[in-house]
C-alpha cells in the first residue's frame, strides 16, 4: 500500500506541475524577456510549414497603433525551428514602416522598436526567415 | 484488493485534474440554446473579420499608459464601481459587464491600484462563470499576481490572455454576439475613461486620442450590425453607438506624408515614424463626445 501512496504522491506532483504550465513557455519566456520598460498588450503565435516558393510573408494580420506611443515588438524562435521568426509592418497604403528584416545584407532583428506618429490599423506580417519551416511568438508591447 | 485500491485512486487523481480549468477542454462544455446564434444571421462577418475588429479596438492598458505617461494620478471614480455582478441576469448583461470589468481591471493595473482589483477580479470571475467561460480565467494565479504587487507584466499577460481566450471561444463557439458585446463594453468604459479624464486634465494628446477613435468606430458598428435586431437590448445598444458615430462625422483626421528613419541602439532596430496623423476636432465637437459616452456608458451601466 505504501508503494501506492508514493506512486499517487508522483501523478499528484504531476498533476500539479502540468497544470501550472497552462501558458506556452515560448509565450511567456518573450513576454518576460520583452524587458523591464515594457508592457505586454498582445502576442501572435505563429507556427508556418516550409514554403512552396519563395513570396510574401504568409501570416498575416493586423492591429491598431496609436500616436505619441512607442511600441516594442520581440520575435522569438522555437528551438527547433529551421528559420528565424521574422515581422514586416505596412501601413494602410502598404508601405512598408517596419521590418526586422534586411534581405539585402541578410540582418535580421529579434527586437524592434517602433515610435509611432500616425494613428492607424497596420498590417503585420510574420513568417519564418526564407519561407522555412518554424514556430515562434511576436510579443508586442508599450514602452514607456 | 490492494490492486483495486491503487486503479480507484489513479482515477481519482485524474478525475481531479480533469475537472481544473484548462483551455484545452473547451469541447467538453455544452451551452445552452438561448446563447446561440442562428448561421444565416452571423453570415456578415467570418470569424476572421471579427478577430481582426477586436484587435483594432484601442486597449484599455494603452489609454491608462497613455494617462499615465501624462502624469494624471489614479481616480477610483472613473470605475464602473457600482455594478453588481450578482445582479446581471441575462447573458446580455453578463458579456457587456464583463468588457466594463475588463477595462478597469486595465486601469488598476497600469497604476498597480492591485488590492483594489481584487473585488472587481471576483465580478469578473461571477460574469465569466455566468457565461461558462470561467474557465479561460486563471482567477487564483491572477489574484496572487495582483495581492503580491510582484510582477506587473505577468500580470497584465494573464489578464489580457484571459479576454483574448475568453473571445476567441465565444466567437469560434457561435456566441459571437457575447463577444461583441464584451469588445464594445471594453471599449465604452475605454472611451469614458478618456473623456472623463479629459474634462479634469485637458490635454492635446489625449484630446487626438478621443478624436482618433473615428478610425475604430466603424469597425465596431459592424461588429453590433449582425445583431442589432436581435432582441431589444441589441437594438438600443446599437442606436447609441450610431449617436456616437454621429458625434464623430465632421471630425476629420487628415495625414502628412513622411519616410520612416531607422537606427540601431543596442542591437535593436528602433524606428521613429515621420509621418503624422492629424485630428480637426472643434471644442464643440469634443464637448458632444465627452456628453454623450458619459450618457451612455452611464445608461448602461445603471441598467445592470
Amino acid at each position: 500500500m505504501k508503494k501506492h501512496f508514493i506512486a499517487l504522491l508522483v501523478l499528484l506532483s504531476a498533476g500539479f506541475i502540468l497544470y501550472g504550465q497552462t501558458t506556452d513557455p515560448l509565450v511567456s519566456n518573450c513576454v518576460m524577456n520583452a524587458g523591464p520598460d515594457s508592457k505586454y498588450l498582445k502576442d501572435f503565435r505563429i507556427q508556418l510549414a516550409k514554403a512552396p516558393a519563395a513570396g510574401e510573408l504568409r501570416y498575416k494580420t493586423q492591429m491598431s497603433f496609436w500616436k505619441n506611443t512607442k511600441y516594442k515588438f520581440s520575435l522569438c524562435t522555437a528551438e527547433d525551428s529551421k528559420g528565424e521568426l521574422i515581422l514586416t509592418i505596412k501601413n494602410d497604403a502598404n508601405q512598408v514602416v517596419l521590418s526586422s528584416y534586411n534581405p539585402k545584407t541578410g540582418k535580421t532583428y529579434k527586437s524592434l522598436e517602433f515610435v509611432c506618429n500616425r494613428s492607424g490599423i497596420y498590417k503585420l506580417n510574420y513568417d519564418f526567415k526564407d519561407g522555412q519551416q518554424g514556430s515562434g511568438v511576436g510579443v508586442i508591447s508599450m514602452v514607456k | 484488493m490492494k490492486g483495486r485500491s491503487f486503479i480507484f485512486l489513479v482515477f481519482l487523481v485524474f478525475v481531479c485534474f480533469s475537472c481544473r480549468n484548462s483551455s484545452n477542454k473547451n469541447s467538453k462544455f455544452v451551452f445552452p440554446e438561448a446563447d446561440s446564434i442562428p448561421v444565416g444571421e452571423e453570415e456578415k462577418l467570418s470569424t476572421e473579420a471579427i478577430e481582426e475588429i477586436a484587435r483594432n479596438i484601442s486597449s484599455p492598458v494603452e489609454i491608462a499608459n497613455l494617462l499615465q505617461s501624462l502624469a494624471v494620478p489614479f481616480s477610483p471614480d472613473y470605475l464602473a464601481s457600482s455594478i453588481d455582478a450578482n445582479k446581471q441576469t441575462t447573458s446580455f448583461d453578463k458579456a457587456f459587464t464583463l468588457g466594463i470589468l475588463g477595462a478597469d481591471l486595465g486601469y488598476l493595473n497600469m497604476y498597480e491600484k492591485t488590492n483594489s482589483s481584487i473585488d472587481i477580479l471576483s465580478s469578473i470571475r461571477k460574469l465569466a462563470e455566468g457565461i461558462r467561460v470561467g474557465q479561460f480565467f486563471d482567477f487564483e494565479t491572477i489574484k496572487r499576481l495582483s495581492l503580491n504587487k510582484s510582477n506587473l507584466d505577468s500580470l497584465l499577460f494573464l489578464s489580457i490572455d484571459s479576454y483574448t481566450q475568453i473571445d476567441k471561444y465565444l466567437r469560434e463557439n457561435d456566441r459571437g454576439q457575447l463577444s461583441a458585446l464584451m469588445i464594445i463594453g471594453v471599449w465604452i468604459e475605454g472611451q469614458f475613461l478618456a473623456t472623463q479624464v479629459m474634462t479634469e486634465y485637458p490635454d492635446p494628446v489625449l484630446r487626438d486620442r478621443i478624436g482618433e477613435q473615428k478610425i475604430i468606430l466603424n469597425d465596431l458598428l459592424m461588429l453590433a450590425n449582425p445583431y442589432c435586431n436581435r432582441d431589444p437590448e441589441f437594438g438600443v445598444l446599437c442606436k447609441d453607438l450610431q449617436d456616437i458615430k454621429e458625434k464623430y462625422r465632421e471630425i476629420r483626421i487628415t495625414y502628412t506624408l513622411g519616410e520612416p528613419v531607422s537606427r540601431e541602439v543596442n542591437g535593436a532596430l528602433v524606428v521613429e515614424q515621420t509621418e503624422t496623423s492629424v485630428v480637426e476636432m472643434t471644442d464643440e465637437q469634443l464637448a458632444g463626445i465627452i456628453d454623450i459616452t458619459k450618457t451612455i456608458r452611464n445608461k448602461l451601466i445603471a441598467n445592470n
